[in-house]
């Protein structure tokens, strides 16, 4: 009898358990909750949201949790934590590095060669593919577009007698030098182009000029290529006869003096007030979505017409002479990025949400007539049904072959650019005597920072 | 007054039995009320501040990026730090030159600004509060008035300056060499915390020492030498020591003002902002810990060194409170 009650209560318990095990299991089955972390809010969270709900309609069963206002740090914090969530979206293109390089973010290889996979090159445009790229791999899907083109005042250049903007660097300095004038004291009162690092252009200025010279950010041994690219050495030099030519009447010391002061005074960024708004500068580079403002003066939403002072274009940037062919019409193009968490338990379905947003013609198409932002996608279904004809130049830009952002490596919050930048500072202040060795060094010193972060 | 010289003037026949306080009955209230009403402060400090410092301590000796867990790497980031990081060197001398610089300049105009209010018969508190508010602006609001007012292009300063026949002003926040000044008159506009306390300081040395040394026909140079100086040496004492620990934690200003301009040569670059560009750009939380715990035996050498000094030059009408 004792032994029958213990084979009953044993029976009794193994049936329990297993119910719930078996409750369990077909739970954990059913669970097919993917959540979705983005750094986007009110209008662009509705737009965000909106593809989601499309996803989740056209994958019967599949449900998304989206949350919006999540920066790069909470994201990274969370992910640590192992409360992270299955896909997180970058809110710049120079994170890539950090996520990819870091380890935040899966690869994609064989989600992207598997059977629902994705071919990049008919899907995205080059320089999409090459931005969510770091190390060889891919962890990243790109979601749209940042353009960084140049822009052109066309009355000041029609008055000096240009009747097209400048096409090399060379041209560019010839109509800087006509356009640039002087008040009674010798200050700069008008420039006609400022190559300057925190001339706006924050830690980007020294990218763009890489940009005009093809240089390489990193050797394919993986290596920093500042110190063995000569390119480097020819902006670098390029910039500091600009400045002595154009501002200083051949004095470098001089030029970078005024410019100094002229760089001091520049009007706010946002508004009627910057310097490219007032005439005050007649050539620049600068952001895709800076187009709306220097359009209508203060309105960020797209218009057809033009209603501001300033009479402008949009091209490519200026390249040296040499690179004409194969470059002039480029510009510096680089992604929002999202990707899958490490530590993301449903990454089957996180891949199909994934592709399903990157490949999104709606929310690309609706994506960039909110915000000006260019589809990552080849398709022509991707773009708005109807943009203003002045803005085509900036799609022009986005899908140049050469269009590209610099390789990104784990170097923290893209330390390399913040390096770069404060060399170009320093030499165009004079404090740097000699670029070459500084450019070397500071190879060693990215090459520090990546060994450091492996 | 210490107690010991109240009882000594007190007349003999009082003292006695009738003085002698009552011995204290033994508290009966239950140890574990006593903890349960210590426990929010308990908690508070265990997790808030305990718990922070241990843990970056230990990561302190370990590499650590926010995604992979911490990796033991034993002495690396301090060997790092002092042989292989030139921006630490950078940072640290900034930081003792801002520190050298700002605290002798900031007692020296604080002592001045509180002598200099001490003066006026009518308004003086009004004069007071003028003098006291920059102290309540919040220090980035104040970085950026300060960054526009000495911009080179348009800035009042320089127009000033240029009216007065200087041809070529300082270019400040712009230039290197001026930076790291324009971030000592910032702070020195902002002197009212610390005038406040030596305001108290003058007004408290009594007016018989003054009265005394006018009549031993001291100048008024003597009497602040001979009289006010040796009053106000705690105060003075006291504003070394959080001048100190406050300088090497210097950072709200200097992040602002080169964040507003491209301070490529790290001029304005100093040892707190070493901290957080490590944890927060590079990500590098093990190697900020390690700057961290650094920091924390600067200020304790420093401080204990001015501790030490005090003896020579610190007047405690009554007595020391460090002996």
């Amino acid at each position: 009898m004792k032994k029958k009650g213990w084979l009953a209560s044993f029976a009794v318990t193994a049936v329990f358990v297993g119910s719930l095990v078996g409750a369990t299991a077909g739970a954990h089955a059913a669970d097919r909750t993917v959540v979705v972390w983005s750094p986007y809010k009110e209008g662009n969270l509705d737009l965000w949201n909106a593809a989601l709900k499309r996803v989740e309609a056209a994958n019967p069963g599949l449900k998304i949790s989206s949350v919006g206002s999540i920066d790069m740090a909470k994201s990274l914090a969370a992910i640590n934590a192992g409360n992270g969530p299955d896909i997180s979206v970058s809110n710049g293109a120079g994170n890539l590095g950090w996520f990819c390089g870091s380890g935040a973010w899966q690869k994609l290889n064989a989600f992207i060669a598997g059977k629902n996979g994705i071919n990049l090159k008919t899907t995205f445009t080059p320089a999409a593919n090459s931005s969510t790229i770091t190390n060889g791999v891919r962890c990243a899907l790109p979601l749209n577009s940042e353009v960084f083109a140049f822009y052109y005042n066309k009355d000041l250049l029609a008055a000096a007698g240009f009747k097209n903007p400048p096409k090399t660097t060379d041209e560019l300095l010839a109509f800087s030098k006509k356009l640039t004038t002087f008040d009674k004291d010798g200050n700069i009162k008008t420039a006609g182009f400022v190559p300057w690092a925190g001339y706006y252009g924050f830690d980007m200025d020294s990218m763009w000029l890489g940009q005009m010279f093809g240089t390489r950010w990193y050797n394919s041994d993986g290596n920093a290529a500042f110190g063995t690219d000569s390119n480097w050495t020819k902006a670098l030099t390029w910039q500091k006869t600009f400045i002595a030519q154009v501002f200083g009447g051949g004095d470098f010391a001089k030029g970078s003096k005024l410019l100094t002061k002229f760089v001091a005074a520049r009007g706010d960024e946002w508004g009627t007030q910057h310097d490219f708004m007032t005439g005050r500068v007649a050539m620049k580079w600068d952001a895709n979505w800076m187009a709306p403002m220097f359009c209508t003066g203060d309105d960020w939403a797209m218009a057809d017409k033009c209603t501001a002072k300033v009479n402008f274009g949009i091209t490519g940037f200026p390249v040296a002479p040499a690179l004409v062919a194969s470059q002039y019409g480029s510009g510096v193009v680089g992604e929002v990025q999202m990707g899958i968490s490490k530590g993301s338990k449903n990454t089957k379905d996180a891949w199909i949400v994934l592709k399903a947003l990157a490949t999104d013609t709606k929310l690309a198409q609706a994506w960039d007539s909110a915000n000006g932002a260019p589809s990552t996608l080849l398709s022509k279904d991707a773009r708005p049904a109807k943009y203003p004809d002045w803005y085509q130049p900036i799609y022009d830009v986005a899908s140049h072959a050469k269009s590209s952002y610099h390789l990104m490596k784990n170097t923290g919050e893209h330390q390399e650019e913040a390096l770069l930048q404060n060399l170009m500072a320093s030499w165009q202040a004079g404090d740097t005597k000699d670029v070459k060795p500084a450019l070397v060094s500071l190879s060693t010193q990215v090459d520090q920072i990546i060994k450091r972060n492996i | 007054m210490s107690i010991a010289s109240v009882m000594s003037i007190l007349p003999s026949r009082k003292r006695g039995k009738d003085l002698v306080a009552p011995p204290r009955k033994k508290l009966k209230t239950p140890k574990i009320f006593i903890f349960l009403c210590l426990s929010p402060w308990l908690i508070g400090i265990l997790m808030f501040t305990l718990y922070p410092m241990v843990t970056s301590f230990y990561q302190s000796f370990t590499k650590f990026n926010l995604i992979d867990a911490p990796k033991w790497v034993g002495l690396a980031n301090f060997h790092r730090m002092f042989f292989e990081d030139p921006d630490f060197w950078k940072a640290l001398r900034n930081t003792i030159w801002i520190s050298a610089i700002s605290i002798p300049l900031r007692i020296a105009f604080a002592i001045f600004s509180a002598w200099m209010l001490t003066k006026p018969k009518r308004g003086k508190n009004v004069y007071r509060t003028i003098f006291f508010l920059p102290s309540m602006v919040p220090a980035v609001a104040a970085t950026m008035v300060f960054t526009y007012i000495f911009n080179p292009a348009y800035g009042p300063i320089n127009r000033f300056l240029e009216m007065l026949g200087i041809k070529e002003p300082p270019f400040w926040f712009l230039d290197p060499k001026w930076s790291k000044w324009g971030l000592i008159l910032l702070g020195l506009w902002g002197i009212g915390d610390t005038m406040i306390i030596f305001l108290a300081g003058l007004l408290d040395v009594p007016r018989t020492l003054y009265e005394a040394a006018s009549l031993e026909g001291a100048s008024a140079w003597q009497s602040f030498r001979y009289v006010t100086f040796p009053m106000i040496t705690p105060v003075i004492f006291f504003s070394g020591v959080t001048g100190v620990i406050g300088s090497f934690q210097y950072f709200t200003e200097a992040y602002v003002a080169s964040g507003q301009v491209n301070d490529y040569s790290h001029s304005m670059y100093f040892y707190a902002t070493h901290i957080y560009f490590s944890a927060f750009r590079a990500y590098e939380m093990g190697y900020a810990s390690a700057l961290a715990w650094v920091l924390l035996v600067i200020t304790l050498v420093c401080t204990l060194i001015i501790l030490r000094t005090q003896k020579r030059w610190v007047h405690y009408p009554n007595g020391s409170l460090f002996k």
